[in-house]
């Protein structure tokens, strides 16, 4: 019986990396949401080789100036809407050499929602063998904060100054209707279901794709300390669902939500981003079950709910 | 020795593919492709080609296509892709960034009037307008050039002392879907003659970060060791040029190639297929009585600025003919070649834009033109139609 | 005239340059005012520019020669940022610090400082990890540079930050300066870049290597926090340190700690309310842990556990011999003291033995620990009523004399009837029954009172035959002092309650018959108690009083002596007599008890120099729920107790509650305020910089961000963030 946070394993390993994925040192801000992720998957790497390719976004800024670097893997940097293709041609060369490199790309949410979806499409589309990470803070950070299509309902931008009137795109859907071998959204706040699909998916081949809500303490204009628990209120209250899709049909929802409208009031209530629109929480909570419902969908394909 | 008939889409075809064969020894080739007439067939019969440790990828769109060959190439796999018109100038962003990552890409261009209005006849506007991305730029006169060129431009390109893309430029139609006699380069001796990739700043397991950001001061220094590697590019490719021809007993086009200039006292400038049609002019002329020669520019990057000037010091009246236009300047060749010799009489002349059929009468109106004049005038369009 | 702003990435070092340009402009000045555009991130050093001349300003430079620099934090301040910076020109710098303090350090420039961060904190500008102090130093600045304010709130105006006017307002009146003394000192010109390695010769990455340490506003420090359940334990038991050692070494360990505090593991495992069950975090997510179910089982289960006996030569009477008399000798005799116990009784054990029945607290249970404390070297000496003249001796005879007698006086009814046969003094019934069980009762019985004597009475005359018995009870269920599971058991076992009723009247002819009762209104939330004109009645053939005791110090004491803060006095003469447990204090449970006179014993050694004295306890607030990350727990629900059927209880007599079985429960404990080393800090921190050292954690404060997360995260509130 073991009620401890359920943590060995991610990081009681005794073939942890030399260095860290991201090492100390950059710029990120204090309490990056991407930082962390950059973290978890460096630990799941463990015993991997893995080539990064990073589109821009912060997560290539950080990187540092040249020559320097702040990653502990070799990194391509790509072009913005490139990075899906850059990786089909260093895995490729990979297998071509035999080698078990494992190739992740590792891109914003407007690299991935907005200018490169059609080259992430069309990677998916070829089951390129290729992890393909979209850390999401729902806003163009690195840029200083305009609206993406990740961008939530009612978050105000630099560009949506009065609040976003539209829902956020379902970039997981659209993955999975290609039927990649594995899709799956992960939840910061639930490290031990994180590490397992990044696990899975550093070792499973063909297309997979991991989107992970990354708190961005700049652009959700919320306390650094907060971003966990903001992940947490948002799996919590049913607006971030933890689920995975194998083979784009069999869904597995890992994290039960309470559906909890003090979550969700807490979600929203925490994050100055939300301040402006003063969004009307029924409509949020219609849009939850709308996706609920969507995710249903899947039930004729298998959906099981973990317990 | 193999004489096939091919159109030159399928020459460059067949050479991407035994230089792709030659570094099976190596880290093998890749391909990232996406059609656009008049390139497709190259494309479509590289896909068809075996080629050992090497594959072939139809992606989503020319951006794409170049990103996967970059992607290849950081692996440190040989790499080849085909493009033309609209698709370069929307690959043109990776273009740019293949060139700054000092990649050894080889591309076949074919030359493409750039639509709207759509036109898919020659016209060397779209190269042109990926001079400045850091990438070398041959342009052929026939197929045997397309094919000789593609596997020269790897021996370049590859080359430590240059480490730069190289973009293999050729005719819509005029080459690209021309039936030619070509010889085929046999594939143990472009095993012999390319030597195999071994690109020291490929990524391998070493933690660095290839591309991330530059400072002003390092992009001075980045884009000036660019521009030495430029500057030594005529000196590898005399290098180049003697080993072709010791392993295929063919001659590679120089970077500029003088025809009967020695006592010129007028001469037109040419790049593509338009050079080919000169030469019949300028022996009309000379038989007029007229003192003409023709000077081809094979290689607009780098620029030899040195070798034009030397080669036109002494002619009084020179014709630039461009297959292009910037609108608002003129010709590019004829801009970039009046600022490398200096020379005062040096008329512009926009041929065949579009895809029209330059024919020996229009470049003769040339010659007249510029044989009438006494001084330089605006950049003229010559209609051909 | 050129300014440097020297900030950090979100302080606004930026919209500073801007504003103050604006105010310039107000002045009809020509202006400039622009930031260093890079990766900047939040917290990160930048600087911005600003430029100010009377004709159209060509220069596009940066500031390599500033009049004015304006630093943003004082952290940034050095050679680098002052560099270039004209003789005799104006430092302005955020910080609490005096403008000398800086100019000693800067020799040659005119220095001035304002606390621009606890301005703008205080008018709530910014978040609290980040304050934003740019629109409040702006006002500091104009007053040092003698910039007209009229112009500052225009500007304000014009860029729509009027809402920060007072901020910069109330900087413009703190601004201090201190002049320009001596010259300055030459500063070293930065080094310049080293070669750059071309691009395709590239492959060594270093790490960027940037101090982000010097980013932070606070940083974490682990800590050790007060758990609920030993903050709320009146016994004073280190309950989280012994549920810990139970689940990690086993009983023996366990009981060794509740051997500090305590010689009563498996009474108080059985007859404690639970405080620490009742302040248990997990209360708030799965359920409480069953710590006092642990405690029983850990007396049940391990040898009696005694802590290392002192040698000494000190003397101590000890009078009364329940629970709070036990406890002080207990620890006098750890402190190696001769004590002696007196009491009234036979016995030791004082209410344990009287007032709780045996199904409650099984007799050879109780025995077991007292004659534990007795083996000790504790002298006994029973049926021994004590004078005022007695103490009096004592005090002299010895270094010390603990006075535990508790409440001895009943408090009575006072209504018409109360001469009646058949009404006695619950405490009374209950020593009388505890003694023998068997003793028949029958009729129906009623119960006065809502304490435990009272749910103790009525359920004892169950078990020795009442037909029916009835609680009578002047307030609501949930106002009841008694156990709640006590009295849920009662209910269980048939004895009824008539909630809101007071007797007013004793009936009978000459054995009671039945009791008048008032109905009463209010007396929960605050809300007042008042009788109601109503009535109600009950017949009955016994009447149990249980509605209270009071302490009777006085009758222990010379009549010159008196008690201040427990400590007895003759005159102004304080003497070595303490008064411990309900007899001081009537908190009225027996851990309070234990916890009083360990408490009292300590005052008393630290009366004649020794020990520490009584422990502060309770001083830091203990970690809240709230502080508690329950996600990363499974719930796994509370290991109850078995219990008896209520049948075979009234019955049997037999203990009503079994005791756990496994010490698996203690495994449920979330060590609130006590890291566990389970490395979610580590896993969490986003910089990658806590590292596992000596057995727990090191934070890398070179790169640490202050952040946060980890204090956030960590599912235990063992770290805080504290300000640099």
């Amino acid at each position: 019986m073991n009620h401890e946070p359920i943590l060995d394993g991610m990081i009681r390993t005794e073939a942890d990396r030399s260095e860290p994925l991201l090492r100390a040192g950059n710029t990120n801000c204090g309490g990056c949401g991407m930082s962390l992720a950059l973290l978890m998957l460096g630990r799941a790497a463990a015993k991997h080789h893995i080539q990064m390719v990073i589109p821009a976004c912060c997560g290539i800024v950080t990187a540092g100036p040249y020559p320097y670097s702040a990653y502990g893997a070799p990194v391509m940097a790509a072009t913005f809407a490139s990075a899906a293709a850059c990786a089909t041609g260093l895995s490729h060369t990979a297998r071509l050499n035999g080698e078990d490199t494992r190739v992740v790309c590792f891109a914003g949410d407007g690299g991935t929602f907005d200018i490169g979806l059609a080259t992430l499409s069309a990677a998916a589309e070829r089951n390129e063998d290729i992890l393909y990470i979209c850390y999401d803070n729902e806003i163009y950070g690195n840029t200083g904060g305009q609206r993406s299509s990740a961008t939530p309902l009612g978050a105000s931008t630099t560009t949506t100054p009065a609040g976003k009137t539209v829902r956020k795109k379902d970039v997981l859907g659209i993955i999975a209707a290609h039927g990649a071998p594995y899709v799956a959204t992960v939840s910061l706040a639930h490290p031990e279901d994180a590490m397992r699909k990044l696990r899975f998916a550093l070792d499973a081949k063909g297309f997979r794709f991991l989107h992970v809500l990354a708190p961005c303490p700049t652009g959700w204009k919320s306390e650094p300390a907060d971003g966990i628990e903001l992940v947490r209120l948002a799996v919590r209250s049913g607006l971030y669902p933890v689920y995975e899709i194998f083979d784009g049909e069999r869904a597995t929802v890992n994290v039960k939500p309470d559906h909890d409208p003090e979550a969700l009031a807490t979600y929203f209530g925490k994050q100055g981003r939300f301040r402006r629109a003063q969004i009307d929480l029924e409509v949020v909570k219609a849009e939850i079950g709308r996706t609920w419902r969507r995710l249903g969908m899947f039930e004729r394909g298998g959906i099981t709910a973990a317990e | 020795m193999s004489l096939q008939l091919l159109t030159a889409n399928h020459a460059a075809a067949i050479a991407a593919a035994s230089a792709g064969r030659a570094n099976r020894g190596a880290r093998g080739f890749g391909s990232g492709v996406y059609p656009i007439t008049p390139q497709t067939e190259c494309i479509e019969m590289l896909s068809g080609l075996d080629i050992e440790k090497g594959s072939v990828i139809p992606v989503e769109s020319e951006h794409s296509a170049m990103a996967v060959c970059m992607g290849f190439a950081m692996g440190g796999a040989r790499t080849f892709t085909a493009s033309s018109s609209n698709g370069l100038a929307y690959m043109a962003e990776n273009v740019f960034a293949a060139g700054a990552y000092r990649l050894p890409i080889v591309m076949m261009a074919v030359n493409r009037t750039l639509g709207p209005p759509w036109n898919i006849w020659v016209d060397h506007g779209d190269t042109l307008l990926l001079r400045d991305c850091g990438w070398i730029q041959i342009y052929c006169e026939d197929n045997q050039e397309v094919h000789d060129l593609v596997i020269a431009a790897y021996r370049l390109a590859e080359d430590r002392r240059v480490l730069l893309p190289v973009m293999v430029c050729q005719d819509a139609f005029v080459l690209s879907h021309t039936l030619m006699r070509t010889e085929i380069a046999e594939q143990e001796k472009v095993d012999r003659f390319l030597p195999l990739l071994d690109l020291a700043h490929r990524l391998h397991q070493k933690p660095i970060t290839v591309g991330g950001l530059d400072f002003p001061h390092e992009t001075e220094v980045h884009r000036r060791q660019l521009g030495e590697a430029m500057g030594r590019v005529g000196g590898v490719w005399k290098e180049v040029q003697a080993a072709f021809q010791a392993e295929f007993g063919r001659k590679l086009p120089d970077p500029v190639m003088p025809y009967r200039l020695d006592d010129a006292e007028v001469a037109l400038v040419s790049m593509g297929t338009t050079a080919s049609t000169v030469r019949v002019v300028v022996d009309q002329l000379r038989e007029r009585g007229i003192k003409a020669g023709a000077l081809r520019i094979t290689m607009m990057r780098p620029f030899p600025g040195e070798a034009v000037a030397a080669a036109l010091a002494h002619v009084g009246k020179v014709g630039v003919l461009d297959r292009d236009v910037s609108p608002g300047l003129g010709g590019v060749l004829w801009a970039e070649l009046r600022g490398a010799t200096g020379l005062p009489m040096v008329q512009g002349y926009m041929i065949g834009l579009g895809g029209g059929d330059v024919r020996p009468e229009h470049i003769a109106r040339v010659a007249d033109d510029l044989l009438g004049r006494t001084a330089v005038g605006q950049p003229m369009t010559v209609e051909v139609a | 005239m050129e300014v440097r702003v020297h900030g950090r990435g979100g302080q606004g070092g930026v919209t500073c340059a801007k504003l103050l340009a604006g105010t310039w402009a107000q002045l009809g000045k020509s202006v400039q005012a622009f930031g260093d555009y890079s990766g900047e991130r939040s917290g990160a050093p930048v600087r911005a520019y600003l430029r100010v001349d009377d004709t159209q300003i060509v220069n596009r430079n940066k500031v390599y020669t500033p009049e004015h620099i304006l630093v943003l934090d004082p952290a940034l301040l050095d050679d680098s940022s002052i560099a270039g910076l004209a003789p005799g020109g104006t430092v302005v710098v955020n910080t609490p610090d005096a403008p000398e303090a800086i100019a000693a350090r800067f020799p040659g420039y005119r220095v001035a400082t304002v606390d621009a961060t606890a301005i703008a904190r205080k008018l709530g500008i910014g978040s609290r990890s980040l304050v934003i102090v740019n629109t409040t130093i702006a006002g500091a600045f104009c007053r040092a540079v003698g910039l007209p304010f009229a112009a500052l709130e225009a500007a304000f105006s014009e860029m729509h930050v009027e809402k920060d006017l007072p901020a910069a307002q109330a900087a413009w009146d703190a601004v201090r300066v201190c002049e320009a003394q001596g010259t300055p000192r030459a500063v070293a010109a930065a080094a310049t870049g080293a070669a750059v390695l071309p691009l395709e010769a590239h492959d060594v990455g270093p790490p960027p290597g940037l101090k982000t340490g010097s980013w932070r506003t606070s940083f974490p420090r682990y800590t050790e926090r007060d758990a609920p359940c030993a903050h709320a334990c009146p016994a004073g038991n280190d309950v989280i340190g012994f549920v810990q050692a139970l689940a990690k070494e086993g009983p023996e360990a366990a009981a060794a700690i509740i051997a500090k505090t305590s010689p009563f593991a498996s009474v108080c495992g059985r007859v404690c309310p639970g405080f620490c069950v009742q302040g248990c975090n997990r209360l708030h997510y799965d359920g409480a842990v069953n710590t006092r179910g642990l405690e029983r089982f850990i007396g049940d289960h391990a040898p009696i556990a005694r802590p290392d006996q002192a040698e000494g030569a000190r003397k101590a009477v000890v009078v009364g011999g329940g629970p709070a008399g036990i406890s002080a000798a207990y620890q006098l005799a750890r402190a190696g003291w001769k004590v002696q116990l007196l009491d009234g009784a036979e016995r030791p054990g004082g209410l344990l033995r009287s007032g709780i029945p045996p199904w409650r607290l099984p007799r050879d249970v109780l025995d077991r620990e007292v004659d534990a404390v007795l083996a000790m070297g504790v002298g006994w000496r029973g049926s021994h009523r004590v004078t005022p003249e007695e103490v009096a001796a004592f005090a002299k005879e010895n270094d010390a004399v603990i006075l535990a007698t508790g409440q001895v006086k009943n408090v009575d009814l006072d209504v018409p009837g109360r001469e009646l046969n058949g009404i006695e003094q619950g405490l009374d019934f209950l020593r009388g029954t505890n003694r023998n069980l068997s003793s028949q009762m029958r009729g129906h019985v009623v119960v006065i009172g809502g304490g435990n004597t009272a749910i103790d009475c009525a359920r004892s005359a169950l078990r020795r035959g009442a037909t029916k018995v009835t609680v009578v009870y002047r307030r609501g269920r949930f106002e009841m002092p008694a156990i709640t599971e006590e009295v849920e058991e009662a209910m269980e076992e048939g004895v009824e309650f008539r909630f809101m009723r007071a007797p007013v009247a004793l009936f009978g002819d000459d054995h009671v018959g039945g009791v008048e009762l008032v109905v009463m209104e209010g007396g929960g939330r605050g809300a007042k108690l008042v009788a109601t004109a109503e009535r109600d009645w009950i017949d009955c053939d016994e009447v149990l009083l249980a509605i209270g005791q009071i302490a009777d110090p006085a009758a222990l004491m010379p009549a010159t002596w008196t008690l201040r803060d427990g400590q007895a006095y003759d005159g102004e003469t304080a003497l070595p007599v303490f008064a411990a447990g309900d007899l001081f204090r009537g908190e009225g449970t027996v851990a309070h008890a234990i916890g009083d006179g360990a408490r009292m014993a300590a005052i008393a050694r630290a009366f004649v120099g020794e020990g520490e004295g009584a422990p502060h306890r309770g001083a830091h607030a203990p970690v809240r729920a709230r502080e508690m990350r329950f996600s990363y727990f499974t719930a796994v629900k509370t290991a109850g107790q078995h219990k008896l059927e209520p049948g075979e209880r009234v019955a049997t007599g037999a203990e009503v509650v079994e005791g756990l079985t496994t010490a698996e429960e203690a495994e449920r404990c979330l060590s609130c305020g006590h890291c566990t080393h389970c490395d979610t800090c580590l896993a969490y921190c986003p910089e990658g910089i806590i590292l596992r050292a000596d057995g727990g954690y090191a934070v890398d404060l070179t790169q640490c961000k202050g952040c946060g997360v980890c204090a956030h995260e960590c599912p235990r509130g063992a770290i805080e963030m504290v300000t640099a």
